[in-house]
């Protein structure tokens, strides 16, 4: 997983059904602070379409969306 | 069609509504939950598709004479309660009965779990402790009892009411406001939520999901083959489910000569395996699991399901999907309340504090 940004935390929610990936991350970026990244880790198809929409939505950066495997995406976040 | 014929209509048209399933992600569960819980419509738009593709198809197959359009009874306590309970269970369950059924083909167990409650829940309310209840709230007498019509007007077969026959409009005029009306409104509100699809038209078709206005097109359009290969009805899952278990407990297997099971239960089969084949080539089959609570929950979401289904007489896709199209007030009642009963759940399990 080569990464040209350090993430400040990571949150994985590989194994979680619909919608618990969104609303764990959006809990997840509300506590954190301005400028830092949270990688979110997930398996959920859906949500891995949905997420970057929601989360430029309510303000935030997405700075990177990728599969990393068969089922498996990895997203960049920039908290505003 | 011979029976055999139509046994592998309904696992053909399965496959396909499940490949389309999986590539559209279409899960009504999460069209109507995103609502108020993510301010996100584009499933909704999806539905709103499909449902005005089918609603313009039905008509004119009827028109023509191919199909007759067969509304479900209105019973109104049964559509009521029944919704409610189905639309509690599908947000429990994280998927509605086709989003469960789809997801299955995608591998995840959680929908797995779900499946056999609601297959559960639906037997158990149909012939078994629960049995009671359902002849309760459908009654052959007494104010619950179903309200039908002398007059259901032309293209109806049976004798239940739709929007069109309750008021002795012929159904076009119908048809044509209110598909003039959703499709403006999807055409105003186009766009700004489009899934990004960049790449050639082969990563577009297999790999990326697909535009909410693809999903609905296509998923409208099988449910149009569906009920004129079909003849009795559209699309529908739960009846599928509740046949194979049945099936499977009894050994009454789907033979020749009993038409209803053999079509839906290879429809619902078909679907698992059409949403594996669409989630294997875009890389998307994973085998997966949430932790052992969230297992229950979906369990018990799924036997929700099950219960609202039978009572209510049909999920979420024979009253949307099917039934609305066919402006049959059972099911746009049942319909409503399938949706309140989801908003219910989320509310409580997503947004209070």
């Amino acid at each position: 997983m080569n990464s040209d940004v350090k993430p400040t935390e990571t949150l994985d929610v590989r194994g979680e059904v619909c919608p618990y990936p969104d609303v764990k991350t959006q809990k997840k970026v509300k506590k954190m602070k301005s400028g830092e990244i949270l990688e979110v880790l997930l398996d959920y198809p859906l949500s891995a379409e949905r997420m970057p929409r929601s989360i430029e939505k309510m303000g935030h950066e997405i700075l990177k969306t990728e599969k990393t495997g068969t089922g498996e995406w990895r997203i960049l976040i920039k908290i505003k | 069609m011979t029976d055999a014929s139509l046994m592998l209509a309904g696992l053909v048209i399965g496959i396909i509504f499940g490949f389309v399933l999986q590539r559209g992600r279409f899960c009504m569960n999460s069209a109507f939950r995103d609502i108020i819980l993510m301010k996100e419509y584009t499933l909704l738009k999806a539905v709103a598709m499909a449902i005005v593709v089918q609603m313009i198809g039905f008509h004119i197959m009827a028109t023509m004479g191919y199909i007759q359009l067969s509304p479900k009874t209105l019973y109104w306590g049964a559509m009521i309660v029944g919704g409610f309970i189905f639309g509690i269970g599908m947000v429990l369950a994280a998927g509605c009965a086709s989003g469960t059924t789809y997801r299955v083909g995608e591998g995840m167990m959680g929908s797995f779990v779900a499946l056999l409650g609601f297959m559960i829940g639906g037997l158990v309310t149909k012939g078994g402790a629960l049995k009671d209840l359902t002849s309760y709230l459908q009654p052959t007498e007494g104010a619950l009892k179903a309200i039908t019509t002398d007059n259901a007007g032309p293209y109806v077969g049976n004798a239940n009411l739709t929007l069109a026959n309750i008021f002795g409009l012929n159904p076009w005029i119908l048809v044509v406001i209110i598909a003039v009306v959703i499709l403006a409104v999807l055409v105003w509100k186009r766009g700004s939520e489009e899934t990004k699809a960049e790449g050639t038209l082969y990563e577009k078709i297999f790999k990326t999901g697909w535009n909410w206005w693809i999903t609905g097109i296509i998923v409208g359009i099988i449910g149009i083959i569906a009920f004129y290969t079909f003849q009795n009805y559209a699309l529908g899952i739960s009846g599928g489910w509740f046949g194979f278990l049945d099936a499977l407990l009894t050994g009454k297997l789907p033979r020749l000569g009993s038409g209803m099971l053999n079509w839906f239960t290879f429809l619902v089969i078909g679907v698992v395996i059409g949403a594996a084949v669409a989630a294997v080539i875009a890389g998307e089959f994973k085998f997966r699991a949430p932790d052992a609570k969230r297992l229950l929950q979906q369990f018990v979401g799924g036997v929700l399901m099950g219960i609202g289904a039978v009572i209510g007489t049909a999920c979420n896709i024979g009253h949307i999907l099917s039934g609305v199209p066919q402006l049959a007030l059972s099911s746009i009642l049942g319909g409503i309340f399938i949706v309140l009963g989801c908003w219910v759940a989320a509310y409580i399990m997503f947004m209070r504090g």
